[in-house]
């Protein structure tokens, strides 16, 4: 299991804006200002607590605190997202698509597919709105016998909704550890694990080309980086659905895409989150 | 009816870059927010920001649902950015490895003036300086 390092730092005064700025200098990963203390964090586990204690003192040798104390605890990784997962219900995304974590029961109409998703720390529930509109895409564009590509797959929801609506068979691909293995852990639970091929890391490591349907519900910046990547990895006339998206973003999106030779089908909207969909 | 609010949090951590680690998921989690759409939503939201480092303040409600607003960077990430550095000095007094003007002092000043405890425009100019002389950055007259 990962392993963080936790720095407790309290002072006189305390004067969390000048702290934490400094702290910034070494190599953490963030801070959570508390009441009367800031805690910081880094997973770099060669950082040392004299190497904070240091950069405390320049600021007590210039005056701006008269004490501090700081000490050192060491984190291990866990699904934070417990508390929260508990509170998960069932999800009705569509006539035609469910969504339940295990814990909970539903009984599916005729013609229904329940999708059984156990989050834990991976994104993609059907409770957000990005995954909601991949689904109402997915329901609509989704062709028989397709081959598809699920890039930042999470919780492999969107992977495995694909095979689900008839896709032949879908690679999931996540940079994240949780994703990998709660992604494989969701494609058991709903017995597709034989056509979702579930990895580990960016669309530069796909070495497979000629996709019918490429997904991604990433982020603006890094949809832009990696058009060409998808762009290669589409067979003519091929699809692909980019979410995560805000309003904002649709423009620069399109240019983008536009750009590569992709024509634009479709923006589909669940404010202030949009979809798009481009054919190769 | 307004929704009660049961807490607040407050993080620092690069725009564009939240993950379910800590700090984000130990803060987060026990609150019982859902951290990944934490995650997504500031990413979306702060993705243009270029990595820096960006203090948001969570509001919590009973309902476990949140919302949050961006402040400004912490003094020593404004002064590096002023004073076009990476990084400040291991040896601020013997080495000097930027210099910022009085007045971008007082612009920083300025701007941090809600979040530093501060009694007045000078007062918050002279935390300013001793930070920068902190980091080896000198303060130019």
């Amino acid at each position: 299991m990962k392993k963080y390092k936790e720095f407790l730092i309290t002072s006189d005064p305390f004067n969390p804006d000048l702290i934490s700025g400094v702290m910034w200098e070494s190599n953490i990963s963030g801070i959570n200002e508390e009441v009367n203390c800031i805690k910081v964090f880094s997973d770099d586990l060669s950082l040392s607590l004299e190497e904070l204690k240091a950069r405390l003192q320049k600021l007590k040798n210039e005056s701006l605190l008269r004490n501090f104390t700081i000490e050192e605890n060491i984190l291990e990784n866990r699904n934070w997202n417990k508390e929260w997962e508990e509170s998960i219900n069932v999800i009705e995304v569509s006539d035609k698509i469910v969504i339940k974590p295990t814990f909970r029961e539903y009984n599916p109409k005729p013609g229904q597919i329940v999708l059984i998703i156990d989050p834990k720390m991976s994104f993609g529930t059907g409770e957000h709105q990005t995954t909601r509109l991949v689904l109402l895409l997915l329901d609509k564009y989704m062709l028989k016998g397709a081959r598809v590509l699920d890039v930042g797959s999470g919780t492999g929801i969107l992977a495995i909704a694909s095979v689900k609506l008839g896709a032949r068979n879908a690679v999931a691909i996540d940079i994240d550890e949780w994703c990998y293995g709660n992604a494989i852990e969701n494609s058991a639970l709903n017995d597709v694990n034989n056509s979702v091929d579930i990895r580990r890391g960016e669309i530069k490591d796909i070495n497979e080309t000629g996709f019918d349907l490429v997904l991604a519900n990433i982020q603006k910046n890094i949809l832009i980086e990696i058009a060409e990547e998808i762009y290669t990895r589409l067979k003519p006339g091929g699809l692909v659905i980019l979410s995560g998206l805000l309003n904002d973003d649709e423009a620069e999106i399109k240019y983008h895409y536009k750009g590569l030779g992709l024509s634009f089908l479709e923006t589909k909207i669940l404010e202030p989150w949009i979809a798009l969909v481009f054919q190769k | 009816m307004a929704k009660k609010i049961t807490g607040y949090v407050k993080l620092q951590i690069p725009a564009g870059k939240a993950n379910p680690s800590p700090p984000v998921g130990p803060a987060l989690g026990q609150k019982g927010v859902n951290i990944m759409e934490f995650c997504k939503q500031f990413n979306a939201r702060t993705n243009d920001k270029d990595g820096i480092i960006t203090p948001v303040m969570i509001t919590v409600y009973s309902d476990k649902s949140f919302t949050f607003i961006i402040k400004t960077p912490p003094a020593a990430v404004l002064l590096k950015k002023a004073a076009k550095t990476e990084k400040g000095s291991a040896e601020p007094h013997r080495n000097k490895v930027a210099k910022v003007s009085q007045s971008q002092v007082k612009e920083i000043a300025q701007a941090k003036m809600p979040d530093l405890n501060a009694f007045d425009i000078e007062h918050a100019m002279s935390m300013i300086a001793g930070t920068a002389r902190s980091m080896g950055i000198t303060v130019e007259d």
